[in-house]
């Protein structure tokens, strides 16, 4: 069973990248957080596998989620995907400059994310 | 690593320093730009931070060079950081000269640093330089028209660093207006923030407006959470902090500090893009990890002082006319504790490095073999942040490169034999390094060959190591490879026969109290693991006491302690067995161990289950005296050549007490037969 965090304020958003996730070829549990404030908190509670989140979002956003994640020791080595409606070559350099391992404009193609979401999966399986 | 010619006669002190320094950026370099090469192979994007890594090192290695007027470095460190600012600012794209360029440059870097010392060869090597200058000036020139740079903000850019593009823009907005861009800073438990943080939003909103909010971790505790508010205000920081009326809240200028710091450092490298600054490169302070040491045995010592306060205190409690008194010493001795633990801590997180820096130069190595081997191998590395004592870190490489190096050599079979067995082609390395308790496990796998079980054991029994009729179970016989004297070939198709000393290996690892673990499956791999305690400074040990004499467990084996009746205890041949839930624990007697009296037969005894990495042992013993702080201390003599025995140490009442070191006691008694003592 692998477990995601999906961080995302559209509720639109988030069902589809819920149901996207929920058809990896794996098992797994899906953690929904509707804003970067509910991921701050659930992250010390459970333990993820994969984060996948938004960027802009209205009290932190998911860059500085990512700088949280990524220069917090116990978070770090949690593969982290950032997913953004506007093409901002510089949002995406932050991101990947922060330490995110994958980067997606929307909209995409579900099956991108499910490959992004397997290839990073599989890289931590044997972590 | 590059070594050179000695030196020593010809070089001060000084420049001696700056060499090892500057080495140690090359090295780095030298990483940097492999993983460029890597990149540019296989088609990847330029990953940011690699390209920003260089630049730190490029603008570090210049700064040095200044400092110790090495002009010719100082000036080729110039130009390359020239040339990886254009690069990470798109400007250049890596399929123009730029990476051959920086390849060259890191190449005379090494030449140079090679004659430092000696003028005229320093003359020769500095021959390049300008030439090579030339061209990098060239490059940089031609490729200007390159993508526009945003507005450059005089805001601080470590706050620039995860702000989205919108953000950026109400920014610029705010500046344009005249506005002051202030941080407000509060720390709230993590389970509760948001109201804290709720009201806190409110008032600054009341104020201005609420640019971004920017979370991080807080350092001391894991419990708690730091968020800093990006604002836009009409009002200057120490006005708003008048306005802003919340507990714990402070308020500080987000502004680009005024002046730069030294004016030496003619070229900004605060880029508009929000880089770390300066100042973070700068801040560091290289110390000999000598003075460190020193500091380590003052704290130490001062824990030993305050275990003799402790003592003292439960004196004066035991007397009924100065119990009074014994409640306020207690109150200020819990204070000392608490600071002690404080300082304990930050001395030993100063000594604690990431493993990063030996995993680049392991990761070189196997780049450089494979290529030697004609193998194709891809090496995976996690965990590389994880932190261990920098004296256990050199001690690691050694032991390190010798377990990847024969994952590399002998077990990763050949492409073509790796397709006919079904694997792919590419063989997989992986290195994997994580925290357990007070222990880093740094876990080398492979997906070859595993080791061949049956050629093991029969060479072991050539060797006269292994009886021919000894049964012995799949883990014994994997653990022959750390036979001393056995020729451990890896794989079952090696042929060069060379031995490569597993049992080095493991004498490193248990000098440094650690412990190395072997896991193996025939046809799909091996699984080498190594354990080490994080330091070996401060520990908590259990203090247990065996025929009155006392000895020192160190905490972080202990995994519990048990009652133990004599009649629980089961034997199996010479072995000594307990029953815990269900699994054989091994038990041995300290008394047996070190010669010492045994209690009564009928006597309760206390059995304390240590393990380290996944072997596990119970150590009986008459009594179990308690928690204490313990400083080891190395010891010299007869004793120190006691197997079992790490060293010893002082409590309280400053009688020394031997340290046991578990892992050498935990070791297979059997092999400890076979292998003795010198």
């Amino acid at each position: 069973m692998r477990r995601i965090l999906i961080v995302e304020d559209s509720p639109t958003m988030r069902a589809l990248l819920t149901s996207a996730l929920e058809e990896l070829g794996t098992p797994v549990k899906i953690t929904e957080a509707e804003s970067g404030f509910e991921a701050l908190r659930l992250l010390p509670r459970e333990s993820f596998d994969l984060i996948v989140t938004d960027i802009n979002m209205p009290d932190i956003n998911g860059l500085e989620l990512v700088s949280f994640v990524k220069s917090n020791a116990a978070y770090r080595s949690i593969p982290l995907v950032i997913v953004s409606t506007e093409r901002s070559e510089r949002d995406r350099d932050k991101g990947l400059g922060l330490g995110a391992d994958a980067y997606l404009v929307k909209p995409f193609e579900p099956e991108t994310l499910r490959q992004v979401a397997e290839d990073l999966l599989a890289a931590s399986r044997e972590g | 690593m590059a070594r050179r010619r000695s030196r020593s006669g010809r070089t001060s002190k000084t420049e001696q320093e700056f060499v090892s320094e500057a080495e140690e950026i090359i090295e780095r370099m030298r990483g940097g730009l492999a993983d460029l090469e890597d990149q540019r192979a296989a088609n990847d994007e330029v990953d940011p931070e690699v390209v920003n890594r260089l630049f730190r090192s490029a603008h570090s290695l210049k700064a040095l060079a200044g400092l110790f007027g090495l002009d010719p470095i100082r000036h080729l460190a110039h130009q390359l950081e020239e040339i990886l600012d254009a690069l990470r600012l798109g400007r250049v794209s890596l399929e123009s000269p730029a990476i051959s360029l920086i390849a060259e440059a890191v190449r005379v870097f090494a030449t140079l640093l090679e004659a430092v010392g000696d003028a005229e060869a320093i003359e020769v090597a500095a021959a390049p330089v300008a030439g090579l200058s030339e061209q990098i000036e060239a490059a940089v020139r031609a490729a200007r028209s390159g993508p526009e740079v945003v507005e450059a903000l005089d805001v601080d850019p470590e706050v620039l660093r995860t702000l989205t593009e919108y953000e950026e823009h109400r920014l610029q907005e705010s500046l344009r207006h005249g506005r002051h861009i202030v941080l407000v800073d509060a720390t709230f438990e993590i389970d509760s923030f948001e109201a804290g943080l709720t009201a806190l939003s409110a008032a600054v909103r009341s104020q201005g407006e609420l640019i971004s909010t920017l979370p991080a971790p807080d350092d001391g505790s894991d419990s708690r959470i730091r968020f800093s508010l990006l604002s836009a205000s009409s009002l200057a920081a120490d006005a708003l902090a008048g306005r802003i009326d919340v507990p714990g809240a402070s308020v500080r200028s987000a502004m680009r500090r005024a002046a730069p710091r030294a004016p030496a450092a003619a070229t900004p490298v605060e880029g508009a893009d929000g880089l770390p600054s300066l100042q973070s490169i700068s801040e560091t302070v290289r110390v000999d990890i000598r003075k460190l040491d020193e500091l380590m045995n003052l704290v130490g010592e001062l824990v030993i002082q305050r275990g003799a306060l402790g003592d003292l205190i439960t004196t004066l409690q035991s007397h009924h006319a100065t119990a009074w008194i014994a409640n306020d010493f207690t109150r200020v001795h819990k204070e000392l504790n608490r600071k002690l633990k404080d300082l304990q801590t930050a001395v030993i997180d100063v000594r604690m490095v990431p493993l990063h820096q030996i995993f680049e130069k392991v990761s070189r190595v196997v780049r450089g073999l494979r290529r030697e081997l004609g193998k194709d191998v891809r090496l995976e590395v996690r965990g590389a942040d994880t932190e261990l004592d920098k004296l256990l870190v050199e001690e690691l490489v050694d032991p390190l490169m010798h377990v990847v190096r024969n994952a590399l050599d002998h077990a990763i079979e050949a492409p073509a034999e790796r397709v006919a067995r079904g694997k792919p082609p590419q063989g997989r390395i992986g290195i994997d390094a994580f925290q357990r308790g007070n222990h880093v496990v740094i876990a080398v796998s492979d997906d070859g060959t595993g080791i061949d079980t049956q050629g093991l054991r029969a060479r072991a029994e050539a060797r006269g190591l292994v009886a021919a009729d000894e049964t012995l179970s799949e883990r014994d016989v994997l653990e022959l490879i750390f036979a001393p004297g056995i020729s451990t070939r890896l794989g079952v198709t090696d042929t060069s026969g060379r031995g490569v000393g597993m049992d080095v290996v493991r004498t490193n690892l248990t000098a440094l109290g650690g412990v190395v673990d072997v896991k193996s499956t025939p046809g799909s791999g091996t699984t080498i693991s190594m354990t080490l305690p994080i330091t070996l400074a401060i520990v908590q040990s259990l203090i247990v006491c065996v025929d009155e004499q006392r000895f020192a467990i160190p905490l972080g084996s202990v995994l519990e302690t048990l009652l133990v009746e004599p009649r629980e205890i089961q034997r199996s041949r010479d072995r000594e067995l307990l029953d815990l839930r269900g699994e054989a624990l091994p038990l041995r007697r300290l008394s047996a161990e070190f010669g010492l009296g045994t209690p009564p037969p009928e006597a309760k005894l206390f059995a304390v289950v240590v393990g380290i990495g996944d072997l596990h042992m119970g150590l009986l013993v008459d009594r179990l005296e308690g928690q204490q702080d313990t400083v080891i201390k190395p010891i010299q003599g007869p004793i120190a050549a006691i197997r079992g025995i790490a060293g010893a140490t002082e409590i309280g009442d400053r009688e020394p007490v031997l340290v046991l070191d578990v892992a050498a006691l935990v070791e297979d008694p059997q092999r400890r037969r076979e292998a003795p003592c010198p």
